[in-house]
């Protein structure tokens, strides 16, 4: 967990973010973006926008609206202190906007810079190259790459065997070999480099459509959509926003009726105290910050919608290996059948694992020498049968003719059977033995006799337990899908602790549990690399891809990990939850600002109606009361930016518990702190 | 002082006894399951579902609903508005009432049409036997059954059923609720002394003077008065309403009274129990709703004991205010009555609220602004309901899952149909209107009192129409021939239309889209809306949504009055 | 080498979808409905004026007038962004 952790901390910082000059670029930004035509995009702060240009009308000339019975100076003043505040007010809104913006520009700049343009050898049907910019490839044309430059633009590899330097996007050092036909390996991604030998690929994605410039347009946040859920929550403080313009417009008569009559200018400073500045000064830059953490994450988001999707996810499908499981399995034990002693068996085993490069192929060969087996005849005289999906076996064939075979069981039973061999319990009883200890057990035979089986132990990752019991805890379930057998799986899940378990799992079977599960009404989400997974990626609400999976997955997915770590998922729903829990926080935190605010502005503008008892916080006179209120809902804004760049710290909790606590934090939170905030900027600043 | 509460406490017993049979009885009724009443009535409403061509009642889309509605209620109004014209050439006319103005006859089919009752006429001097018992006491009858139909759609629509036929429900409300308790309350009404006649008014010497003749108004008013109280309806026989001793005789009655009033709203929440099958959140809604009507009580009834300083100087000693109160309910009943006929949107009144205290007045008025401290004859319902809509859209964002009511999601359309029915028709249908008419005082308002009492009476007056409410804070010139009565009649018909027919239209929609989305399953992240922390942070929301924004009307009216006159706190 | 062109610029923004929209507004709608709303206060102004007496100057009732149309228009934009908030 530590390791998992620590390494994931420091990927954050790779890509490097330029992040000088970011504060006085927003404060530029800040300027521009009170440009009517920009300002009427954000309705709450718009109000203030237009109130702002009032209180100034009121200021030139306090009289305009009516003869104030104050003399002008002191109004002049007063109006003045409102009309600056205010403008504050949708400065503040602004720059918080800019900073998020500037903070995804900075991002999107480190992503461009991956990017730059290169010239590009496309190959010509007749087999020729020509020379042109990278921009100008199209999809579906063919790139020549040769070792020291850049790969041009996303595509798959349909000849060469390459390694490349993934580091730029990833920040993993070490190069990664490509070619064509496998499916993991066979897609790049354009600004990576190739560091030998030479590719040809196939171009699947039109300059400015690649992963990586989605995703600048989307940290960038100009050109971001808004999200359902933002959409719904800019409705509601639209419709407060429009039900105390009315309340405030309407106490214009009603104080006239009464004979306490009040001054535009404090009507516009009630109204600008009444709406919900603070979510609405916020927003914008809450879903660009939480885009932004997608993007530190070093995930690529093709919407803003499948972030949110995040928060709202039930189900995660998760692949045993590589994500619940370490990468690699490694020989445990080996357990000879049918009166063969250990030594034999090892000698069988080493035999088999010769050209097995894979790791656990290895540690085969580790453990067999270990135990003193040596190879008893020359490498050079045998034969490798590699594996594949469809025999799955591998092993040897001796010049003697003799065929020494390790595999699935299964695998190893028909092979045993068309060598006439003949199969006793006892392989059964091994075959169990191991698939009870949650091992994948790998038979071993030479022609048709059966040697014993090789434990091959599998590894859950540490703290994956303690993540999937956090999970659970938050409504998330978890199901694993391997390929291993159902009494392997069932152990390896009880170890993991996840919810459910799909055994000897297919393809199909992947789509199949999607499909389920989201007929129930949930939303579900997986991870995927191969072409296979493609479906399955598009079915799920949520696909994250791994970069180093087939450009099919990628495409079919709506995010993409640049790590290739599927247990990244588990973050991104924190982080989904996370972007909802902020909003909802400063939206609850906004609306009780409210009692104190109105506390604090109504008895002492309408002292004249005699209701100056209502004055609980003893402010010390009507223009300290507005002005103290306007200037703690000018400064909350600046105040909460960190907040809503950092998003609220999210912790894994049942709803119920999640709820008690924002609650007294946001919610009691939001009605104690302007009473104590307003008092003392009450008590500060030099009015009478 | 400690007998009013002991009767106070007694009514409110007396109720919480009565919500669960009557809550199962209205379930069992509107999920079609069997009940006793089935044998008797089976064959009045085939006849009826005949007689109306309604064949086979099939369930009807959102806006087939709102169109059976919309159209239904134009149809009555018409008919009644018809009646009332000509009830000088109709029979039943003893006193020989001739047509009231247009505007009086307008205003009066909007207000009863729309469940209000709000009377801007003296019903023993304006309206004949036929139009007050044919015409207003049918629509008593049909405008209940409408908001009662509403109310079972949508709570049908939020638990994942399809919204049902109004036609249907609304013949059930009638022939299965509301008939049946107003046969048995009106007999009882007529033991307890309630005259049921269609004499002629008595004519008879008074006691003071043998040579002076009086006319004492009678009339089929015992029929009239149950419905009146069991629909919310609240339009009185008589121009002084409940507290006319015909109407309202003696403490017996006036317990039927109040517990007529409360027993349909407390018992839909109950309703909804079942149909959700989730009776705990019922009863903790019921609680939350019984806290704030406790809180009122409790505000209102102190206010009202503890009577006028300016009075209780001159007396020498605190005295209660009994003001604008009948000596034989006393203060308890009075207050007790007018808290619950503001809060369920009935609206008669056994007191002048208007010479309540001025915290009383705020508490009344406080009623009519929230509309869901028990609320009318099944908006007040889903309008709780649409609150816990709200407060799931504010706070369970907070719990990092997009927000979901029983399952469902609260998306845009929610936000909007919620937000626009329980945040923005309110204000604008109180107090644009109200700001207009103090803005002209002199030309429209009329009002007894100058200064902050004034801005009560204009304001109770919009917030009683837009709140489907009908009480009064007596005392506007809002009756012909007074010139100012045009502008009173046509003001708030604008006002009771849109307080009525936007939200049910809204409440319709709402609940015709959530039955419609693909329930979300319970898991451990999902906010649960049946917790007692749910409930209070729902509080929270409807104290601050709801009722914040009329507090600065409230600071310039009954607040300032009550500084005014002194200790009124 | 070096192209110009930012690679980004290609993509088709959802904000350019909206720009079209107030360009519009601003443009052509602009200059007519400003004089239609002036046109409108001399109705509005001296019905404030009959309002509040005559302690009102004849130049603060037409202000209060136009403030009187702002706040209506601001009413009737919350309106659209109530009702089609994706526009903005």
């Amino acid at each position: 967990m530590n390791r998992t952790t620590k390494r994931r901390r420091d990927r954050k910082h790779t890509p490097k973010v330029e992040m000088a000059g970011l504060y006085q670029r927003a404060i530029q930004d800040a300027f521009h973006k009170l440009d009517p035509r920009i300002a009427v995009r954000n309705p709450v702060m718009f109000l203030v926008w237009v109130g702002t240009v009032v209180t100034a009308l009121v200021t030139l000339d306090p009289n305009l609206f009516g003869t104030v019975a104050a003399p002008p100076n002191p109004q002049r003043v007063l109006n003045g202190s409102i009309t600056v505040i205010l403008f504050f007010t949708v400065w503040f809104a602004n720059f918080a906007e800019a900073v998020a913006e500037g903070r995804g520009k900075a991002q999107a700049d480190s992503l461009r810079a991956t990017r730059s343009d290169t010239m590009a050898r496309k190959v010509l049907p007749d087999g020729s190259t020509q020379s042109l910019p990278s921009t100008a490839l199209r999809r579906g044309e063919q790139v020549k790459v040769m070792a020291g430059e850049m790969v041009p633009a996303d595509g798959e590899v349909v000849a060469g065997l390459a390694s490349v330097d993934e580091s730029a996007i990833t920040g993993e050092s070490a190069p990664v070999l490509k070619q064509p036909g496998t499916d993991i390996a066979s897609s790049v991604t354009g600004g990576t480099r190739v560091i030998s030998d030479e590719l040809l690929i196939r171009v699947t994605a039109d300059p400015g459509q690649g992963f990586i410039d989605r995703m600048i347009a989307l940290v960038e946040g100009a050109e971001r959509r808004k999200t359902p859920n933002e959409i719904a929550l800019t409705v509601l403080l639209t419709v407060l926003t429009q039900v105390f313009l009315i309340v405030v417009a309407t106490m214009l008569p009603l104080a006239t009726y009464v004979k306490t009559p009040t001054t535009i200018a404090i009507l516009i400073s009630l109204l600008v105290a009444l709406i919900p500045t603070t979510i609405g000064g916020l927003l914008s830059a809450i879903g660009i910050a939480g885009m932004d953490r997608v993007a530190q994450f070093n995930v690529i988001a093709t919407s803003g919608r499948a972030v949110e999707a995040c928060g709202d996810v039930n189900t995660l499908v998760l692949d045993k290996t590589g994500t619940i499981t370490l990468g690699n399995r490694l020989a445990e034990e080996f357990i000879p059948v049918d009166g063969h002693g250990l030594g034999d068996l090892a000698q069988v085993a080493l035999a088999s694992s010769i050209f097995d490069e894979t790791p656990e192929g290895r540690s085969i060969g580790q453990l067999a020498e270990r135990l003193g087996a040596t190879l008893e005849f020359n490498r050079a005289t045998v034969e490798g049968v590699e594996f594949s999906a469809r025999t799955r076996m591998s092993g040897i064939d001796l010049a003697d003719g003799r065929q020494i075979r390790k595999g699935a069981v299964d695998a190893i039973k028909g092979f045993v059977r068309s060598r006439g061999g003949h199969l006793t319990p006892e392989l059964d009883t091994a075959y169990e033995k191991v698939s009870k200890l949650g091992g994948t057990p790998l038979a071993v035979c030479q022609d048709g006799e059966v040697y014993g089986v090789i434990y091959l132990k599998d590894r859950v990752k540490p703290g994956i337990k303690e993540r999937f019991d956090q999970l659970r805890r938050m409504g998330v379930r978890t199901i694993m899908l391997t390929g291993d057998n159902r009494i392997t799986a069932a152990v390896i899940a009880q170890e993991a602790g996840v919810d459910d378990f799909i055994a000897e799992a297919t393809p199909e079977d992947k789509i199949e549990v999607i499909r389920r599960e989201q007929s129930q009404g949930k939303l579900v989400a997986m991870t995927g690399d191969g072409t296979n997974d493609a479906p399955a990626l598009a079915q799920a609400n949520v696909g994250l891809a791994m970069n180093s999976g087939t450009q099919a997955a990628k495409e079919a997915a709506n995010m993409v990990d640049l790590d290739s770590d599927p247990t990244k998922l588990i973050d991104l729903v924190t982080i989904g939850k996370q972007l909802l829990i902020t909003r909802g926080a400063l939206t609850t935190f906004s609306i009780a600002n409210d009692i104190a605010k109105y506390f604090a502005i109504i008895p002492t503008i309408f002292s004249a109606a005699g209701i100056g008892a209502l004055n609980v916080m003893g402010l010390k006179s009507p223009q300290s009361a507005i002005l103290s209120a306007l200037i703690y809902n000018a400064l909350i804004i600046p105040t909460l930016i960190p907040l809503a760049l950092k998003g609220v710290q999210f912790r894994p909790l049942t709803a119920d518990q999640l709820l008690r606590r924002n609650i007294l934090i946001y919610g009691l939170g939001g009605v104690m702190a302007p009473f104590l905030a307003i008092k003392l900027i009450d008590w500060v600043i030099p009015i009478p | 002082m400690l007998q009013g509460w002991i009767q106070i406490a007694l009514t409110l017993l007396i109720i919480l006894l009565l919500t669960p049979p009557l809550g199962g009885y209205m379930a069992r009724v509107f999920s079609g399951s069997e009940t006793r009443l089935d044998r008797l009535f089976i064959p009045l409403e085939q006849l009826i579902y005949r007689w109306g061509g309604m064949g086979s009642l099939v369930d009807m889309t959102g806006w087939q609903y709102i169109r059976a509605v919309l159209f239904s209620n134009l149809a009555m109004a018409l008919l009644v508005f018809m009646v009332i014209m000509f009830q000088g050439l109709l029979p039943l006319n003893p006193t020989g009432l001739g047509s009231p103005t247009w505007d009086t006859a307008l205003h009066t089919v909007i207000s009863f049409v729309t469940n209000t009752d709000q009377q801007h006429y003296a019903g023993e001097t304006t309206y004949s036997y036929l139009s007050q018992g044919l015409g207003l006491g049918f629509l008593f009858f049909t405008s209940a059954a409408t908001g009662m139909a509403v109310a079972i759609a949508f709570i049908r629509g939020l638990t994942g059923r399809p919204l049902g036929n109004f036609y249907g429900d609304w013949t059930l409300a009638i022939t299965r609720i509301l008939l049946p308790i107003s046969l048995v309350g009106a007999v009882i009404l007529v033991a307890a002394g309630v005259p049921e006649t269609l004499a002629a008014p008595v004519v008879v010497p008074t006691l003071e003077d043998a040579t002076v003749q009086q006319a004492i108004a009678l009339g089929p008013v015992a029929h009239f008065e149950i419905i009146k109280m069991l629909g919310e309806n609240g339009g009185g026989f008589f121009a002084s309403n409940s507290a006319h001793p015909f109407e309202n005789p003696n403490g017996l009655t006036n317990l039927l009274q109040i517990v007529a009033m409360m027993a349909i709203p407390t018992a839909l929440i109950y309703t909804y129990g079942i149909f959700a099958n989730n009776r705990r959140q019922a009863w903790l809604i019921y609680a939350m709703v019984f806290g704030i009507y406790l809180g009122c009580i409790g505000v209102a009834a102190i206010a009202e004991y503890q009577g006028n300083p300016a009075v209780n100087a001159l007396l020498g000693g605190p005295h209660p205010n009994l003001e604008g109160k009948e000596v034989r309910f006393g203060w308890a009943q009075s207050v007790l009555y007018a808290v619950t006929t503001t809060g369920t949107m009935c609206g008669a009144v056994n007191a002048m609220h208007d010479s309540f205290m001025p915290l009383g007045g705020a508490v009344l008025l406080t009623n009519l602004f929230l509309q869901i401290v028990w609320g009318g004859q099944g908006t007040g319902t889903a309008y709780l309901f649409a609150y816990l809509i709200l407060a799931v859209f504010v706070t369970g964002l907070m719990v990092g899952r997009t927000p979901e009511f029983l399952g469902r999601k609260i998306e845009q359309r929610e936000v909007v149909l919620t937000s626009l029915l329980i945040l923005l028709v309110h204000p604008i249908a109180i107090l644009i209107p109200a700001a207009v008419t103090l803005a002209f005082s002199e030309q429209l308002a009329g009002t007894s009192n100058p200064g902050f009492h004034g801005l009560s009476q204009v304001i109770y007056e919009y917030a009683s129409a837009a709140a489907n409410n009908g009480s009064g804070f007596e005392g506007l010139a809002d009756s012909q021939p007074a010139p100012t009565a045009l502008w009173w009649n046509l003001s708030t018909s604008v006002s009771l239309l849109a307080g009525r027919y936007i939200p049910m239209i809204a409440l319709v929609l709402l609940a015709d889209g959530m039955s419609r989305k693909p329930p979300v399953p319970m898991t451990a992240g999902t906010l649960r809306t049946d917790t007692g922390l749910f409930i209070g942070v729902t509080a929270g929301v409807i104290l601050i949504m709801g009722a914040l924004t009329f507090f600065p009307v409230l600071a310039l009216g009954p607040i300032a009055e009550a500084f005014q006159i002194g200790g009124g706190l | 080498m070096v192209n110009p062109l930012p690679l980004v610029q290609s993509v088709p923004s959802p904000g350019e979808a909206a720009a079209p929209l107030w360009r519009r507004l601003y443009r052509r709608k602009g200059p007519p409905s400003l004089f239609l709303l002036l046109c409108l206060n001399l109705i509005i102004a001296p019905a404030v004026q009959g309002a509040t007496g005559p302690q009102l100057l004849r130049t603060q009732a037409y202000a209060l007038g136009i403030l009187g149309l702002v706040t209506i228009l601001l009413s009737g934009y919350l309106f659209v962004v109530m009702f089609q908030p994706e526009r903005f």
